[in-house]
């Protein structure tokens, strides 16, 4: 093996993921130099490190000191359990959400680098890029682990943690190796119900990402951490656990096996990942035929609005379901009614005669609608990425690009609502008045949303094809998140007063619902029309 | 009669100052080649025209539609492929030219038979229903192509359009640029490839350091270089003060 070229790979791919997940220009450039992440680390792992210490150490940390003594062990034993599933989490996420253009721009294709090579870089990168993370960590549990005389055992988990984000690495690039080769084969068969099936996966595995780092699920996990481990010994993963639990328990037989076992696991994954890179090397795009019929052009209409207008919304609905980096957002609506199911149930299943107030119902249902629609409207221009010449170069109108941005949005926007206030009816036995005053509401605050989320499109607009793309600057998002969920409590704000004084809705307060409802509208489709007529005449190419 | 006018036009990003007040104008009937070095300014003057960057001073006129005045009316009759075109790449080639052909309002009878002729004459055919994302750089190039053509244009405007292409593909092009100027459809085209602006140009503007250098017919060039008889690409070299190539060379090889 060539570790010089090792070496100039790992700083390669590190600057590389650095800087292209970091959208800050500053932190991109001082981040993508590998050589700055080392003193990061040391000052993160010794600083947190020092501080505890000095917290603990004086006279009003003992009884915190106390309270760690149990726990501390078991802390310690759990982080290179919890880093390996990090780094795994982390890389798989870094993959999924790649765009297509950057996928084939593999230099190590035409570099004379072995598979070895590019697995040991590649690994060695990976783990440097998280070590922060590691040290986050260790830092954290250093304090008091000095204070309460663990610094063996400290020791113990801080090598067994590297062990276990060395073993995580390697197994994204497993992972990786194997599903360039399972999807390379998949999609040249099977077409266009491969790239279906993708999008469910890619949907299904955010969702599960998602509601793992929900309080409930974290909770339940640590609380079983220990005893799960002990109890699955004979599983590889939880090898360095164990080791760090022989540790604390001055086990040292127990210890070397274990620590032993971890880094000839580690050993072995990388190994299998070598293998599996020189076997499954896919360096060229694959052709992924989507028909064979022979091409019947159709008059492009959807009801009501122009041909321009269809066809536009037509390709969003390809870009939606067809990117992989854009899986994320057709996960949002699961996760979001997963979430508020969750914290509906106890409600629902409560014996009391109180039903939820209207309020709290009305907010709970529209933030996640209005989220759900602002984000797809928000991301609508830029997610057009560099391909967006086509639009500036094509004879398209500022009205016409409003008008298909804002359905796009809004035809996915009002079945989620629909199915969102069904969930709502289902798990909760309120009035159902509510229900029927909700569903309408609710279509206004998707219209309301959709225009203003294009207006934020269109004034901040992020082009750039990156890893993690936002498709609108930070401060966009932020703006029109905080406008979506502004204006649809705004909507339903007299609806709710008037709940609240007479006990139902007074067709007065009604009216002025709807009549803020039309004011917000009209008025986010002046601004956003008059934004994107500045967009055409500022092109950024 | 003139098909395109471009007066003095300037156009500067940032601190750099890309184009400086380039102006020329275009026959019907005529071929006009932009030749000029990397950085000359050549790309950003065809994005002026088309109206995707809008110019700091000068005028462009398009058929005598104004680009500032009616930049929508100008991009319903110009033709444009850019340099390295990117496309949608989570479209297939039919769906990509679908979506462009609706957007310039051909009936379904007319894009089914514009779609599958060009898409037989540039062997494009059997392929069209995969993903753009797989395609070759050449096959890109030629779906970017084709949608220039769709809306059969008044006037084309191609940068760097033979970039990629296969043999039979360059020439099916060049003839067809051909035959719509002697249909009075004139073009606008960019090349590094001096023999093919040679070969194909009417008349041809070099660009140096976003300026106009030099334009004519490759008759006058060579008698303005003081290069009779020479090639074009020694004409070029000895416009665009770039003809020490031979010094180059040897300082890579020793």
């Amino acid at each position: 093996m060539n570790l010089r070229a090792v070496y100039s790979l790992a700083v390669v791919l590190t600057r590389s993921q650095v800087r292209g997940t970091q959208r800050n220009k500053f932190l991109a450039r001082v981040f993508g130099e590998p050589r700055i992440i080392l003193p990061v680390d040391i000052a993160l792992l010794f600083g947190l490190g020092g501080v505890g210490y000095a917290l603990l150490s004086t006279s009003g940390g003992g009884g915190l000191l106390d309270l760690l003594r149990p726990i501390e062990p078991e802390l310690l034993a759990g982080i290179p359990s919890a880093i390996m599933f990090m780094a795994i989490l982390f890389g798989v996420l870094y993959e999924i959400s790649q765009p297509i253009q950057s996928m084939n721009t593999d230099l190590v294709n035409w570099l004379p680098i072995t598979p070895m090579e590019y697995v040991a870089g590649s690994t060695i990168s990976e783990s440097y890029i998280y070590s922060f993370v590691l040290c986050l960590f260790l830092g954290v549990v250093l304090g008091p682990a000095l204070a309460l005389g663990m610094a063996s055992v400290w020791i113990a988990a801080a090598f067994m943690a590297v062990v276990a984000l060395f073993a995580g690495a390697a197994v994204v690039e497993i992972l990786d190796a194997t599903t360039n080769r399972i999807s390379s084969s998949f999609y040249k068969k099977s077409g266009r119900s491969g790239i279906v099936f993708r999008l469910v996966a890619t949907v299904i595995l955010l969702v599960f990402i998602q509601l793992l780092f929900s309080g409930y699920v974290v909770g339940y996990l640590l609380q079983g951490v220990m005893q799960a481990a002990i109890s699955v010994w004979f599983i590889p993963v939880v090898w360095p656990t164990l080791a760090v639990l022989g540790a604390a328990q001055a086990n040292l037989s127990s210890f070397v096996l274990f620590s032993s076992f971890s880094v000839a696991f580690a050993v072995a994954l990388f190994g299998l990942a070598a293998r599996f890179r020189a076997r499954f090397w896919v360096p060229v795009p694959v052709s992924i035929k989507l028909s064979t019929r022979a091409y019947q052009p159709r008059q492009n209409h959807v009801p009501l609005i122009g041909a321009v207008e269809s066809a536009m919304i037509q390709k969003d609905f390809r870009s939606l379901i067809r990117r992989r980096e854009m899986a994320r957002f057709l996960a949002i609506p699961f996760v979001l009614a997963i979430s508020v199911g969750i914290s509906l149930l106890p409600l629902g299943t409560q014996q009391t005669a109180e039903a939820p107030s209207f309020v709290f119902i009305a907010f709970l249902f529209l933030m996640p609608v209005a989220i759900f629609v602002g984000a797809l409207s928000m991301t609508s221009i830029g997610q057009e990425g560099y391909a967006v010449w086509n639009l500036y170069a094509a004879p398209i109108t500022p009205s016409q690009l409003l008008r298909a941005k804002l359905l796009f949005a809004a035809i996915l926007g009002v079945p989620f609502a629909i199915v969102l206030l069904s969930i709502f009816a289902l798990l909760l036995n309120t009035v159902g008045t509510y229900y029927a005053i909700l569903l309408p509401v609710s279509v206004l605050v998707v219209l309301e949303v959709s225009a203003l989320g294009v207006y934020f499109a269109a004034l901040f607009p992020d082009f750039r094809e990156m890893v993690r793309s936002r498709y609108v600057s930070v401060w966009g998002s932020l703006l029109g998140i905080g406008t979506a969920l502004g204006v649809s409590l705004l909507t339903v704000a007299p609806m709710a007063l008037s709940i609240s004084l007479y006990g139902s809705i007074t067709p007065q307060l009604a009216i002025i619902s709807f009549g803020i409802a039309l004011a917000v509208f009209i008025a986010a489709l002046k601004i956003a029309h008059r934004q994107i007529q500045r967009m055409f005449q500022n092109i950024q190419t | 009669m003139e098909a395109l006018r471009v007066d003095n036009v300037v156009k500067s990003f940032g601190g750099l100052m890309a184009v400086k007040g380039v102006s020329f104008s275009v026959e019907r009937n005529q071929i006009l080649g932009l030749l000029g070095p990397n950085g000359s300014g050549k790309s950003t003057i065809m994005k002026t025209i088309v109206g995707i960057v809008k110019p700091d001073g000068g005028s462009i006129t398009v058929q005598g539609v104004n680009v500032a005045a009616d930049p929508i009316g100008v991009k319903r009759i110009v033709g444009f492929v850019p340099e390295s075109p990117r496309l949608y790449e989570f479209l297939s080639g039919i769906e990509y030219l679908d979506f462009v052909a609706s957007i310039h309002g051909l009936s379904p009878d007319t894009r089914r038979e514009r779609i599958t002729e060009f898409l037989k004459a540039l062997d494009l055919e059997g392929r069209e229903n995969e993903l753009i994302h797989g395609y070759s750089q050449g096959m890109k190039q030629k779906l970017a192509i084709i949608a220039g053509l769709l809306h059969r244009p008044q006037i084309l405007i191609l940068d760097e359009p033979l970039n990629a292409l296969d043999p039979r593909s360059a020439r099916i092009v060049k003839d067809l640029i051909h035959r719509l100027r002697d249909d009075g459809v004139p073009t606008v085209f960019s090349t590094h490839v001096l023999e093919i602006a040679d070969a194909i140009c009417d008349r041809i503007v070099i660009m140096y350091d976003g300026r106009v250098l030099a334009e004519g017919s490759v008759g006058e060039l060579r008698s303005k270089a003081g290069t009779a008889g020479s090639s074009l690409e020694e004409v070029f070299l000895k416009l665009t003060g770039t003809s020490d190539t031979r010094e180059i060379v040897e300082a890579l090889t020793r």
